[in-house]
């Protein structure tokens, strides 16, 4: 019976196209808006490292102005990110499986063969264990050991980009490159990697892409590095040297650990503790003791990550789509009334109200998968050009899910713009109707 | 196989009432052929509406084959238009965008029979009115003649123990008209039981039975007895 009435609905829209085009125009419009907002909801709210998001977990101090919490409405908040010296001291603890802090900077870049000019690169001061914790992707190579860091010896890891532009894509693992004024081996290569949100360091662009280049962060004072992200302060204090700046209460350092089970994280909980009970002592952490572990998930949402505006976007769309499916009501309607004679003849050869409805819900839903197929092709192009606006690369992208939710939603929308029609046209009266064929 | 008894159907508008039946009895046995007749406004329609299960009544019992149609619910009454009934109307009512083989399909479908069965059994009902070459045709590339030839066949494929014609010769020539009662007499005589609605008093008395309706009442009553007993059409209302 199904198939019966597929092939009877074919023939409906078939019997005019202009006015089954437009309808299937009408759901695509609304499909593409709203799926294209659902895909930028899904991917900045996804996510990023499902394998081990409760295993790592952010660091934060409750360093902050005596008298007023970091966060006026939520008070139980720390600050996001850490001072340079207490990073530099967590960094000594031997309990977690991995732990890194790590910055963004700029630094001067300065290409071999004199072809291309020098310019300033993105660069990410991290410890070796950065690549581990985040299972960062290799082309070729991997990262650089727990000795360079201490070292720190001059290597580097680049990106797939900044391989393409400076070494045409080949395996540069071995070839030198010079930062500022000194020489540094490329010791690994990244494959493509857009993590989504950008977890190791959500508080500065969450949705940017990850930095080109990558090195030990015991340069930063030989390169006298600041932070090119956000930096947070609130003591009155004079910063004359960099010396100054490296021990100020500046927060500009993003702390991550790896703890593998509940021990081990309440043992670090314990250090983390006792860490800042000593600054106490040294009159450091005004405030009363908080400090927090919160796992990816956790921290993304502490973070709202996910913009208030990307929420309203959403239900916007969602609504242009019920708007959208709701234009359509009047028009199935006058199509499916007019065709009230045909009805009453088969429901005098047999047809209940119930398969009457189901046969023009059925059409009602075709119009759906069709206007859903077009809002799905639609909405590829409305996210490429959001991703070309935003120089995201391709992030925002139709996965499974999304194409899957899409097509849920085109149903939905056939649903919500055939349910009347289809009501009003399996109560027609049939006796009605027979007489004026 | 129809037993009716003081039946009443009343159309209602906002500040009308029309008495279309009133305290109306009927009784067909199985097997009877019988034409229904009487001028416009009668209540004939309306009469093999409610014999057809397409319309409800305000008062009076109704059994149709030995169920009570009071108590029938849609499904079970479309299950019973659709396995007991065939329709036959005066403007054909045949789905304009499904050819000749399609249209006769529609009652096989809504019966969920098996397609190998549907076809032979809408060959068959081509084959009983001749249009076995026209299958393919969509109704407007046929004469209303073969159109409405179409509409028998699609009314006896489902071998239904009922057939109701209103008006079947309306739009037809005599010629025509004759070749459509020729081929009512024929699926009559297989046991079928047969009521047309016509105004034609010749095509009418071809029906062993006729029966006459005036403002919705019973007020003549012919028996032929030609092919089963003696019948009962007692009329109780009071124009009787």
């Amino acid at each position: 019976m199904f198939t019966y009435q597929l092939r009877l609905a074919f023939k409906s829209l078939r019997r005019n196209p202009v006015l089954s085009t437009l309808m299937v125009v009408a759901i695509g419009l609304g499909i593409a808006v709203s799926t294209a907002s659902v895909t930028i909801y899904y991917i900045y709210s996804g996510n990023p490292i499902p394998d081990k998001s409760n295993v790592l977990f952010h660091v934060e101090l409750d360093n902050w102005h005596p008298d007023r919490p970091f966060n006026r409405d939520h008070p139980e908040r720390a600050p996001f990110q850490i001072t340079y010296r207490d990073a530099m001291a967590l960094m000594q603890s031997e309990i977690p499986a991995y732990q890194n802090a790590a910055f963004r900077t700029e630094l001067m870049v300065f290409p071999d063969g004199g072809e291309r000019r020098p310019y300033r690169e993105v660069v990410r001061m991290c410890f070796a264990d950065f690549f581990m914790m985040f299972d960062v992707p290799f082309q070729y190579g991997g990262g650089w050991t727990d000795t360079a860091d201490q070292a720190p010896e001059p290597v580097i890891v680049i990106d797939s980009t900044t391989n393409q532009q400076l070494f045409g894509g080949i395996n540069s693992v071995g070839r030198s490159i010079k930062i500022e004024d000194r020489y540094f081996t490329i010791i690994g290569v990244l494959a493509e990697w857009h993590p989504t949100p950008k977890h190791y360091d959500p508080t500065n662009n969450a949705f940017s892409e990850p930095e080109a280049m990558y090195m030990p962060l015991n340069f930063t004072p030989i390169f006298e590095s600041t932070s090119r992200g956000n930096t947070w302060g609130w003591a009155d204090e004079s910063i004359d040297t960099y010396g100054d700046y490296l021990q100020s209460e500046l927060l500009w350092i993003q702390m991550w650990v790896q703890l593998d089970d509940e021990t081990q994280k309440q043992a670090y909980q314990d250090f983390l503790d006792a860490y800042v009970l000593e600054q106490k002592k040294r009159g450091r952490f005004d405030r009363p003791l908080n400090n927090r572990l919160l796992d990816v998930m956790t921290m993304l949402k502490e973070l709202e990550v996910v913009p208030d505006t990307t929420k309203s976007q959403l239900v916007v769309s969602l609504l242009f789509l019920v708007v959208c499916a709701i234009n359509l009501v009047g028009i199935l309607l006058g199509k499916f009334l007019g065709r009230a004679p045909e009805i009453g003849v088969r429901r005098a050869l047999g047809a209940s109200r119930r398969s009457v409805f189901i046969q023009h819900l059925i059409e009602c839903e075709v119009i759906g998968v069709f206007g859903g197929s077009l809002g799905l092709a639609l909405s590829v192009m409305v996210l490429d050009a959001i991703n070309r606006m935003l120089a995201n690369g391709e992030q925002l992208h139709l996965d499974l899910n999304m194409v899957g939710a899409g097509l849920l939603l085109s149903l939905v929308a056939g649903l919500i713009a055939g349910i009347y029609p289809s009501w009003r046209i399996c109560k027609v009266a049939p006796a009605v109707h027979l007489k004026m064929q | 196989m129809i037993t009716m008894q003081k039946i009443r159907k009343i159309y209602r508008t906002e500040h009308v009432e029309t008495h279309a039946l009133d305290s109306f009895d009927l009784e067909v046995r199985a097997g009877e052929f019988i034409s229904i007749m009487g001028p416009s406004g009668s209540g004939k329609t309306t009469l093999l509406n409610l014999v057809g299960l397409l319309d409800s009544f305000d008062n009076g019992s109704y059994m149709l084959d030995g169920e009570d149609a009071t108590t029938l619910s849609d499904r079970q009454m479309s299950r019973i238009r659709n396995l007991k009934i065939g329709f036959i109307f005066q403007t054909f009512n045949l789905i304009p965008d499904l050819n000749v083989f399609d249209n006769i399909d529609v009652p096989l479908r809504y019966r969920g029979m098996p397609a190998k069965q549907r076809r032979a059994a809408i060959e068959e009902a081509l084959s009983i009115v001749g249009l076995r070459s026209r299958k393919k045709h969509l109704p407007s590339q046929l004469s209303g003649g073969q159109q409405q030839r179409v509409a028998v066949a699609r009314a006896i494929v489902g071998r239904p123990k009922l057939i109701l014609a209103d008006e079947p010769t309306g739009n037809l020539d005599s010629t025509m008209a004759n070749d459509i009662m020729d081929l009512l007499e024929k699926i009559n005589e297989q046991g079928t039981t047969v009521a047309m609605v016509t105004h034609d008093p010749d095509l009418a008395h071809r029906a062993p039975r006729q029966i006459h309706l005036l403002d919705g009442s019973l007020i003549d009553l012919e028996i032929q007895d030609k092919h089963v007993p003696l019948i009962a059409a007692m009329p109780t209302s009071a124009n009787c």
